[in-house]
């Protein structure tokens, strides 16, 4: 059952764009992610390949859309809730 | 160091194995059930696979394992070198008589 | 990819996440920005390109750089630590025969201790499902155009190493100090899809 990930050697994506001078991050929040993501590696709520495993998880149609930090984004709190630390309800803000 | 020893060395000729697991793997869909060659070893790490499903996992060999295009896609004039858990291959005593891709690169 | 949409709830979910996880004692206090700035004082480009230059200078630390990227680097000042643990830094040399690219076809494996994060082409769809079948018309596209009896090598980055691509030094350099070697390198060049 491959995943969306695993795109090596699929046709029909669009051209290749390259951002002139683009920065590290386009956003604060895509920079705290990274660091939240690395600190709950490092507390060992949930490893690197578990973490993987989250991204490709994500729906075919979602994983398209959504920006490369906003994946992350997802993954961190999807394992968050599967690992217990926080209610779904609660990892939402609701 | 590893408590398994190495299946294969640089030289050996494999062939991927045809798995669709239906968890997270390392073996490229692209790069299933081909011939290649391995071109050196990269080192001894637990299986990809069985960490992403919180299993615990002893190292094994990692290879460098040198593809021609064309036993990919059918076509291609240039290789493809894929990083590979020895879990992912078998032996290929049929492989490719090309004595060229047996070259290391590095 | 879509980084133009709104970004602002996104933003606000991160901040709701930080706060419900040190709240719980998940983070502790101020450690997001401790990592912030060990960031900005991490991997970056001219790392690598300060990497190249030495090797193009100093064949002894070529050698030395092929046969053990972690220890070469180390040399330097520079580390595949980050955040996490080392991973092993493998370094492809292109030559007038052979060119080197470097992929991650499954997600966006970059060597990021050293160069910091990878843009946004190559962690994109586009990038990593063409360049492994088509890396001629993928160099082209991206303004490098090979001559046909040049060998390319495509490195998948599937599993633990990482991988940068020392260039060839431009003809006409000869004069230039190290510094100035380290000014022609460009990351393109370091990922393989740039001559230099």
């Amino acid at each position: 059952m491959s995943r969306i990930n695993d795109v090596g050697g699929m046709v029909g994506f669009p051209p290749i764009v390259e951002e002139p001078d683009e920065p590290a991050f386009h956003a604060d929040w895509e920079a705290h992610v990274v660091a939240l993501n690395a600190a709950m590696i490092r507390r060992g709520v949930y490893n690197l390949d578990e973490f993987r495993d989250a991204i490709e998880r994500i729906p075919p149609d979602q994983y398209l859309a959504a920006s490369y930090y906003e994946k992350w984004l997802r993954a961190i709190t999807t394992l968050l809730g599967e690992k217990g630390v926080a209610t779904p309800g609660e990892l939402a803000g609701a | 160091m590893p408590d398994r020893p190495d299946r294969f060395a640089p030289g050996d000729r494999v062939r991927t194995r045809i798995p669709d697991p239906p968890g997270h793997t390392r073996l490229p869909r692209y790069a299933r059930g081909a011939r290649g060659v391995i071109v050196s070893t990269a080192g001894h790490h637990p299986l990809a696979d069985e960490r992403a499903r919180g299993l615990p996992s002893d190292p094994r060999a990692v290879h460098h394992v040198r593809f021609a295009a064309r036993d990919l896609f059918g076509e291609g004039d240039h290789a493809v070198v894929v990083e590979l858990w020895e879990d992912y291959l078998e032996p290929d005593p049929a492989g490719h008589p090309e004595p060229t891709e047996e070259r290391n690169s590095r | 990819m879509s980084t133009t949409h709104d970004d602002a709830p996104l933003a606000a979910q991160v901040r709701h996440l930080e706060a419900l996880l040190e709240e719980r004692g998940w983070l502790a206090p101020g450690e997001i920005d401790e990592r912030l700035d060990a960031f900005a004082a991490g991997g970056s480009p001219a790392n690598g390109a300060a990497v190249v230059a030495r090797a193009w200078v100093d064949p002894y630390f070529r050698a030395r750089l092929l046969a053990d990227g972690n220890a070469a680097i180390g040399e330097l000042g520079f580390s595949m630590g980050g955040a996490l643990q080392e991973q092993k830094l493998i370094v492809v040399a292109n030559d007038a025969d052979e060119h080197h690219v470097v992929v991650c076809t499954l997600c966006s494996c970059y060597p990021i201790a050293l160069l910091g994060p990878s843009p946004s082409w190559y962690k994109s769809e586009a990038y990593r499902s063409r360049v492994v079948r088509d890396p001629r018309g993928v160099l082209r596209e991206l303004g490098l155009e090979l001559p046909a009896s040049t060998r390319i090598t495509v490195w998948d980055a599937s599993a633990e190493s990482r991988y940068l691509v020392l260039p060839r030094r431009p003809e006409g350099t000869d004069d230039l100090t190290e510094q100035e070697l380290a000014a022609l390198v460009t990351r393109k060049g370091l990922i393989g899809t740039a001559a230099v």
